[in-house]
């Protein structure tokens, strides 16, 4: 492993998040993940570039998207000599993107790659359903317009009904915030714990903008500046107004404020071989210096289907030698902020992680202020699969600006019970 | 004397056609054009409008206005002058025939350009009379997008000798075929609904026959534009771009599409399936 080359972060561009049909309602994936790509295009002077690789992904793809990424490539700046392929797991996306691409800059297979994620929660794909899919297609075979008029004939009403994509596991017909209520009350987590989590989420944000951190992270798209989300002026107290929605009973504490709304958006990161990045000028600012991925098995009860990363940082930190605690930052995705505190928790507990996590005993503890310092998902917007590369990014600069030796911890909790983590320290 | 009109919003396509339609005295061509500036202070386009115009002619929806729809917002003015009573051609069955444009730099989506448009250049054609619409768009008061629209009315005569067609800007280039679009029957009412060119010749067939073609045609401002939307990703920040419609094409069809790079910038053409009957000329040169 000696000759191992180094792969570095040089930056990242996302566009701002917009809401579910607010400022990109018009956009469409390609058009996001376009304008995503040649912000980084222009800030980095890659226009005209060929790029070793370029991938990047969707969770919310139209059937047409089969090859979005490429697509987006050939829609931009970049050299049409770019190749790119599309990735998907779910909200670690263009995380695992990163990972995967600087892996392969590190064997020196690649010298400059672009990783990055998009996902319009406006544009989203609807289908026919299924029945009357499999009724087009035979109408498609058949070869007499006898036959084709026999099949028209079997269509019904019910055939007609649309399907909408749905945050809603396959397996088990919950969606994503009845999963993770069942895992809040599991924890114990409190109604007010997770209010505070949200406000400090928009009050960092909000500072992070009004600070000018944003400034060559993002460029603005269709008018939109800021992040559409951010409520610069909500509190705890006008949190614990709202009525919870996921959940069932008294007892019920997951609201729209203190989970991620549907955003639409898309995010890239630069990663090139050090060497590379230095001869040109660019800036050098962090490294991805291990990665780990998890799944659970959330189909009997046993785990919860966002605890994935707990599990991936336990044997990511057996691994590296590294504590809990040897860490400047934090970036724990907020999914919902019951799965930030629930991970928290679970870090916290001897008996999981030793029974569960196989350790000698807890993880600990970390300092809450070096988590999530910048604002995160609750008040950023989270479109799912450009998330991982909008925490990468930031996260790379606050690394450069704290200083050589700096290092992070990126958590993201992603659907069907799987999580990536991963370390991040300044060069 | 020249005289000056101002709009602070746009004037309805529509409502302007209806007007057109109208049949009435025009004063004699040998007159020549009245001599007037129609402008409308500021225009920002809305990211619902651009994007459905993107998704007709092919372009992906960024931040910098498509030159072409650049076109489209001057368009109503030009019908503004057209459509005036001291016209002296009927913009009914009038023919584009020609179309250039230059970007000094792209304007944005988050600006808001003021339009203008004027005519001039009334001249004799041997089919006709050509008339030259002249649009501007202008920010902070220096002009970052121009357009001519040169238009053919086969109803008018003018004496005096027919100008010499204009030459081939792709005559020397090598051009390779690199798509083959299929235009659907009803292109042209979907181009208006997003451009608000609602001409008959494009929506009807019956109207089409009445102005001599067999079927509907398709608008060549959306010919022009589809091209444009094919160079996007490799389009100069300032650029000229001209194009002559050398036969109109009739819906549905399918057009061979064919360009290439040359020294300057590119150049294309769009032609029938087979490539011999040729419907748009195009040539790109970067400023």
């Amino acid at each position: 492993m000696a000759d191992l080359r180094n792969a570095v972060l040089v930056g990242s561009n996302r566009v701002p998040f917009g809401k579910v049909g607010g400022a990109y309602a018009a956009a469409t994936n390609l058009d996001l993940l376009t304008a995503a790509l040649d912000g980084l295009v222009a800030r980095f002077g890659l226009a005209g570039e060929r790029v070793g690789e370029v991938a990047a992904g969707a969770v919310l793809k139209h059937s047409r998207d089969f090859n979005l990424t490429r697509e987006a490539v050939l829609s931009s700046a970049l050299s049409a000599a770019t190749p790119a392929y599309d990735v998907q797991q779910a909200c670690a996306t263009s995380l695992t993107a990163a990972v995967q691409l600087s892996n392969r800059i590190r064997v020196g297979q690649l010298d400059v790659a672009i990783a990055g994620g998009v996902d319009s929660a406006s544009d989203s794909p609807i289908a026919v359903n299924d029945g009357l899919r499999r009724k087009l297609l035979r109408l498609n075979a058949a070869k007499t317009p006898l036959d084709k008029l026999k099949t028209l004939a079997t269509v019904r009403p019910a055939d007609l009904a649309p399907e909408v994509p749905r945050a809603a596991e396959p397996r088990t017909g919950l969606n994503m915030g009845q999963h993770q209520a069942i895992t809040t009350a599991h924890w114990g987590i409190t109604r007010q714990a997770q209010d505070e989590l949200a406000a400090a989420s928009h009050h960092n944000l909000a500072k992070a903008w009004d600070a000018g951190f944003f400034d060559d992270l993002v460029t603005p798209y269709l008018g939109l500046t800021r992040d559409q989300a951010l409520r610069a002026d909500t509190s705890v107290e006008r949190l614990a107004k709202l009525r919870p929605v996921f959940g069932d009973g008294p007892d019920a504490t997951m609201t729209a404020g203190n989970s991620t709304p549907l955003s639409d958006g898309a995010a890239a990161v630069l990663l090139a071989e050090e060497g590379w990045a230095r001869a040109r000028n660019l800036p050098v600012l962090a490294r991805i210096v291990d990665a780990e991925t998890a799944a659970v098995d959330y189909l009997t009860g046993t785990e919860g289907l966002l605890m994935a990363p707990a599990h991936a940082t336990a044997r990511l930190l057996g691994r590296t030698g590294l504590s809990l605690q040897d860490f400047d930052f934090y970036e724990i995705h907020e999914a919902f902020a019951s799965t930030v505190l629930c991970t928290l928790a679970a870090w916290e507990s001897d008996e999981y992680c030793r029974d569960t996590l196989g350790l000698d005993g807890a993880l600990g503890s970390i300092d809450r202020a070096k988590l999530n310092v910048n604002g995160s998902s609750l008040a950023a917007g989270h479109p799912f699969a450009a998330t991982g590369a909008r925490i990468l990014g930031s996260l790379g600069k606050m690394l450069a600006d704290k200083g050589r030796g700096s290092r992070g911890l990126i958590s993201v909790c992603a659907a069907g019970g799987q999580g990536v983590v991963a370390i991040v320290e300044a060069i | 004397m020249a005289d000056v009109v101002v709009f602070d919003a746009m004037p309805s396509s529509a409502v302007l056609y209806a007007r057109a339609l109208v049949p009435r005295s025009r004063p004699a061509v040998a007159a020549g054009l009245p001599e007037r500036t129609v402008t409308l202070l500021h225009y920002r386009s809305t990211a619902a409008e651009l994007a459905r115009y993107d998704a007709v002619c092919g372009f992906g929806l960024t931040d910098a206005l498509p030159a072409s729809w650049l076109h489209v917002l001057t368009f109503p003015l030009q019908l503004t002058l057209m459509t005036a009573p001291d016209f002296p051609l009927a913009p009914t069955g009038m023919v584009h025939v020609s179309n250039t444009m230059v970007q000094h730099r792209p304007t944005l989506i988050t600006e808001a350009p003021e339009l203008s448009v004027r005519a001039e250049r009334l001249r004799p054609h041997r089919r006709g009379v050509l008339v030259d619409l002249v649009g501007e768009a202008r920010l902070g008061g220096e002009p970052v997008w121009e357009g001519r629209s040169t238009y053919l009315s086969r109803a008018a005569t003018l004496p005096g000798e027919a100008e010499a067609e204009a030459s081939e800007p792709d005559a020397d280039a090598e051009l390779r075929t690199a798509g083959l679009w299929r235009l659907p029957a009803d292109l042209g009412r979907r181009y208006a609904a997003v451009s608000g060119d609602v001409n008959p010749i494009h929506l009807n067939p019956l109207a089409a026959k009445a102005f001599g073609f067999p079927r509907t045609i398709v608008h060549g401002m959306w010919s022009h534009a589809r091209v444009l939307a094919a160079l996007q990703p490799r389009l100069p920040e300032a650029y000229e771009v001209a194009a002559q419609f050398t036969k109109p094409v009739l819906l549905p069809s399918t057009l061979r599409y064919a360009v290439a790079a040359t020294g300057s910038g590119f150049a294309a053409r769009l032609t029938d399936r087979s490539g011999e009957k040729v419907h748009l000329r195009l040539g790109l040169t970067v400023r």
